[in-house]
């Protein structure tokens, strides 16, 4: 082969190395940046006045004389609005019985429309669900409706051998000559007039519990029910993590028996998630049982079991880290092993083993699997900690899967769901983010 | 530091008060995921109004019955009436399930809002789901392949369905995808053209095509009056004769507000 | 020891240890570290006790109904009565999105992984380390999230046309690189030393010309495929590719660590470039242990759940023709966690204990995986410091 051409052939090698780490950088940004852009949506939006007028019913907060203008002027233009389809309803009444009829199947999606843009329409009851008693409460969706107060979606169902195209009619058109027909001009004019559209920095996305399965409200009953899994799971783990691995760093001889406990470790290490999930449920549920069914306490003892391991490597090797003189200083001064290892190794070890801990602190946060059985509910409110060891609790994994796939109108809200992406993500990257800064300090600081 | 402060959590911990079973704290619900949404607002409804706190799980009809017989729920939604077998091993446990139709549902044939198709026969259904017919021409529509949708096997809509439509004992096509809710078929059928799909009438909107059965297009007054021939009632199953709280929640829906909740949300007050 | 205390008794005894005491310290040291082996043996007892709940349910199932039709039958209709339990569709839909995820991800791993061993300044690996630990962080239930609602819908409305950039941007470069090498060796072997380069232009054209048409067949190929489910085979296997990815590049970096500069600096020394180095000298020599890592990053997409539950379309049956990616399949881990709804654990029926009895069998494969790789690992150090 020519020179040349092994040139070649050596740079293209160093190419393709260096692409596959391009390809997963690019990945995490790909993964990252929708999850990041609209999960920022589900707090800094522009909101309605319906929203500000929810947050003022519903959790008490807000500026009460603003919401009250604001009230009074989005009203003064709804007023026009809702005059026009009762005066639409009272030339209906007028008509032939065959033109009301036509009319009155075309009306009642406008109604529809309009009462999801606005709420509930003047002289309709109180609707009993919370998700009815406002209108869109986020400016983009409202645009969303206003088109579906101008337009009607239909399909062209004229040659049933082809899968239809979609076409929107103008419901001006088809009340041309009617009362209604000046109401879609006016929507679209003072669309912005009607809802007060006003930036919205929502905080409480938060802090608030959720309100009507997740269609207003915040995510705190799932960032609660992540951060008692996750604390729980440390509780357990870290401590029997750390004298493990003070024992195979410190005592452990090599031999069958020791090199066999390193494997199990490795294996637990191996299992798959689902399978801690199945275990929980049958050894700490079903047969130990620890709570009557699923509970915070199940769930963390699952989640503890299966961070173990990590645990245990990583405090290893923050031990091992530790310069062998130290030891040998403090055995020199007459110490005694024990002491030497609680008043030197392990203090010296400790960043190594904090951010071993750190990063499983984010791996249980994170993890679905093992709670599906043991700890997690769909919907519930925020709970006690002296309820950790009899009720399950909402957690932000389980429930973005919920939400995702299993929720009536899981399209509807997806600013929620990406929102509760964002804070899970957020909340276990930056766990491991400082777990990367501290230990860069480490190795500073062992370099000197 | 964080040594000390994880010890302080941990004392906290071992030492907070006890609560006792789920019942005392509040009601526990357990089940369908097509009873979910009724579930959900008689939850908000019950909290808000009596200030007792209601917690939902939706996994689905059998893990409500489950959940019932193994005394860890109050209360088990089901999209189906419980089996013998359940209630059987209900028994055995000493839990008597006692039965309370909550509402009624229609199950809705949906597909893409671009499918031309109106109406299917019930016979036409059970062939796509049994895998005999593959394409939308062979029932008036265009030269496509469908899609079968349908849901996990531990769905109570599923099971209703398959009684309803296909009869006793006839499989669906292992070609079919499977989802695990009402919501996720909805969203599969809205977003695949040449998607069929089954789904209570509560989670229909605008986003799918609702076929008719037969000719006759599923609403509440079909439904009522049985013409609409794919059916069922929704159930609430309680251990024995509700007490307390859980008799007041169980009376929810012969009321007047919580028919009205029943019927915002698209099922049918019974 | 005694005498001494007594000679030495009057002088100080605050450092002298009676022999009550000293036993009592001894009894001190022995229970101390006896706590601490037991509380070390904890792990491999929740080995132990894992296996054995999980073979205790699992066992019943088999006892019930024999091995031969979960393994060999593809009905799975669990809630019928009588119910099939056969699981053979459900493995292979594991089986399959493995692979595909294997697939992707172990040329990029490998790659990335001698990149980071042997090519990337010191500088630049550092800030490479975090991108990869953040990737292997990040929830799969985020995973799974973007590949229901971004990915699948992107898969089914752009499919075609996302296939053959990918293939274009793919295949290009490695097509390029063939006709160039092709080229070289074919003018190499049979023209004279003067017409080399002359021929060697005209075969690059030549064969130049011919890649290019490949591209483009395969390219409009692709285009024209319209993918019906985007939940499907495809679109697991690169989520789970991205998530073995991590595992896959630190425990081959390691391997490639620990294969010593001497034989590098041999290699180089006797003419070879680095490509060549790296190629013939030092992955033969870590290749134990990028099989290892291999195992591991396999392992990992095995044993994930969510993506697979959320993504793959869940239908139990193997796709038709069976190598069809752009169909939906099921998976061991998404059938445990979807059934396990119905799993009525009072009566003890089939439907519960099969689900332990597919958690048995991801735990037998994830434990025989591990400890070949273990051993791998090990064997590979013996002989490396043997060296």
């Amino acid at each position: 082969m020519n020179l040349g051409t092994r040139k070649i052939l050596d740079n293209s090698f160093t190419a393709v190395g260096m692409g596959s780490i391009v390809v997963m950088a690019l990945a995490l940004l790909v993964v990252l940046t929708p999850i990041v852009y609209n999960g920022v949506g589900s707090v800094f939006f522009t909101g309605t006045i319906e929203h500000r007028t929810m947050l003022y019913k519903e959790f008490g907060r807000g500026d009460a004389k603003a919401i009250e203008t604001q009230t009074a002027t989005a009203d003064r233009y709804r007023a026009e609005a809702y005059r026009m389809l009762s005066d639409f309803e009272q030339e209906m009444e007028g008509m032939s019985l065959e033109a009301s009829r036509q009319y009155r199947s075309k009306y009642a999606p406008v109604r529809a429309a309009m009462s999801s843009l606005l709420g509930p329409l003047p002289g309709d009851p109180v609707p009993m669900l919370t998700r009815f008693q406002y209108g869109q409460t986020r400016w983009e969706k409202a645009e969303e409706k206003l088109h579906n107060i101008l337009y009607e979606k239909k399909w062209d169902y004229s040659d049933p051998t082809v899968m239809a195209k979609a076409f929107d009619v103008p419901r001006a058109e088809e009340f041309a000559g009617t009362k209604l027909a000046p109401l879609f001009s006016y929507a679209e004019r003072h669309l912005a007039d009607m809802m007060q559209p006003q930036f919205t920095v929502y905080w409480g996305f938060f802090t608030d519990r959720s309100l009507d399965a997740h269609i207003f409200g915040g995510i705190w009953p799932e960032i609660q029910g992540t951060f008692f899994l996750a604390i729980g799971a440390m509780l357990f783990a870290f401590p029997l993590g750390v004298i493990a691995a003070v024992y195979f760093t410190e005592y452990a001889k090599e031999g069958f028996f020791t090199s066999i406990l390193r494997s199990a470790n490795s294996t637990l290490a191996g299992v798959p998630s689902i399978v801690f999930g199945l275990f929980g449920l049958a050894f700490f549920i079903n047969t130990m049982k620890v709570s009557e069914s699923k509970s915070v306490l199940a769930g963390a003892l699952t989640l503890a079991i299966m961070i173990l391991p990590t645990i245990i490597r990583a405090a290893e090797e923050a031990i091992l880290s530790v310069p062998k003189t130290y030891k040998e200083a403090s055995l020199g001064l007459g110490s005694t092993k024990w002491n030497t290892i609680v008043t030197v190794i392990l203090p010296a070890a400790l960043p190594g083993i904090i951010t071993g801990g750190i990063i499983s602190l984010g791996r249980a946060a994170g993890e679905t699997a093992p709670i599906i059985f043991t700890a997690a509910v769909s919907v519930g409110s925020a709970i006690g900690i002296a309820d950790v060891f009899s009720s399950p609790t909402p957690a932000l994994s389980w429930n973005i899967y919920n939400l995702a796939s299993e929720h009536e109108m899981a399209s509807e809200i997806r600013h929620v769901q990406y929102g509760m992406v964002l804070s899970l993500v957020s909340i276990v990257l930056l766990l491991n983010l400082s777990a990367i800064l501290l230990r860069a300090k480490i190795s500073q600081k062992l370099k000197g | 530091m964080i040594l000390k402060r994880i010890l302080l959590l941990l004392t906290v911990l071992l030492f907070a008060p006890v609560d006792g079973g789920a019942a005392d704290g509040g009601i526990v619900i357990d089940g369908s995921t097509t009873v979910g949404p009724i579930a959900k607002s008689f939850a908000a409804y019950f909290t808000g109004r009596y200030g007792v706190p209601v917690t939902v799980s939706e996994s689905g009809s059998g893990n409500g019955a489950k959940s019932l017989i193994n005394g860890t729920c109050d209360i088990a939604a089901m999209s189906r009436a419980m089996k013998s077998r359940e209630i059987a091993a209900g028994a055995t446990k000493g839990v008597s399930p006692k039965e309370h139709v909550i509402a009624l549902d229609g199950i809705a044939i949906v597909a893409h809002p671009s499918n031309p198709v109106p109406s299917i026969t019930k016979a036409q259904i059970a062939a796509i789901y049994q895998g005999r017919i593959t394409r939308w021409n062979a029932v008036g529509g265009p030269n496509a392949r469908i899609v079968v949708i349908q849901r996990e096997s531990n769905s109570g809509t599923q099971g209703s369905f398959r009684e309803l439509v296909m009869g006793k004992g006839v499989k669906i096509t292992r070609d079919a995808e499977t989802q695990a809710s009402n919501g996720a078929v909805k969203n599969r059928v809205s977003s695949t053209p040449g998607a069929i799909g089954f789904l209570g009438l509560g989670f229909v909107d605008s986003s799918v095509k609702v076929l008719g059965v037969n000719g006759v297009m599923p609403s509440p007054a079909t439904i009522q009056n049985g013409s609409y021939p794919v059916s069922r009632p929704l159930y609430m199953y309680t251990d024995g004769e509700p007490k307390g709280e859980v008799k007041r929640f169980i009376g929810l829906p012969e009321t007047v507000d919580g028919k009205r909740i029943v019927e915002e949300l698209g099922f049918i007050a019974k | 020891m005694t005498e001494e205390v007594k000679t030495d008794g009057q002088r100080s005894s605050a450092f002298v240890v009676s022999p009550q005491k000293r036993k009592m310290q001894k009894l001190a040291k022995n229970a101390g570290e006896t706590l601490l082996l037991g509380i070390a043996s904890f792990v491999a007892i929740i080995v132990l006790f894992i296996f054995f709940f999980v073979a205790v349910d699992a066992i019943p199932y088999f006892q019930l109904r024999g091995f031969t039709e979960f393994f060999t039958s593809t009905g799975w209709y669990p809630a019928d009565e009588p119910g099939e339990f056969g699981a053979l569709a459900i493995i292979y839909g594991s089986a399959m999105v493995t692979f595909g995820s294997a697939l992707l991800a172990v040329p990029m791993g490998i790659a990335a992984a001698v990149c980071l061993s042997d090519i990337l300044p010191f500088s630049v690996r550092q800030y490479a380390k975090p991108v990869i630990e953040m990737l292997a962080a990040i929830p799969s239930v985020a995973f799974g999230f973007f590949a229901l609602v971004i990915l699948a819908p992107l898969l089914q409305s752009n499919g075609g046309p996302l296939l053959m950039w990918t293939w274009w941007i793919l295949a290009a470069p490695f097509l390029l690189l063939a006709v160039i090498v092709a080229a070289d060796l074919l003018s190499a072997r049979f023209a004279q030393e003067e017409n080399r380069k002359k021929m060697a232009l005209l075969l690059q054209s030549l064969f130049g010309l011919l890649a290019v048409l490949v591209l483009y067949v395969v390219g409009t190929k692709l285009n024209a495929i319209e993918i019906i489910t985007g939940t499907n085979a495809l679109n697991v296997s690169i989520i789970l590719s991205f998530m073995a990815l991590p595992t896959i590049v630190s425990v081959a970096e390691d391997a490639l660590q620990s294969v010593g500069r001497e034989l590098r600096e041999g290699s180089y020394a006797l003419g070879a470039t680095r490509a060549e180095t790296l190629l013939k000298t030092v992955l033969p020599a870590a290749s134990s242990g990028i099989l290892a890592a291999v195992i591991l990053g396999i392992m990992r997409a095995l044993g994930e759940t969510m993506v697979v539950w959320m993504a793959s379309g869940n239908s139990s049956h193997i796709p038709d023709p069976w190598y069809n990616y752009l169909d939906a399949v099921r998976t061991l881990t998404a059938t445990i966690a979807g059934d396990m709804g119905e799993a009525d654990q009072v009566t003890g029926s089939e439907r519960y204990h099969v689900l332990f009895a597919m958690g048995l069998l991801l735990l037998v494969i994830s434990f025989f995986s591990n400890l070949v790789s273990e051993r791998i690992v090990v064997r590979q150090r013996k002989i490396l410091s043997g060296q």
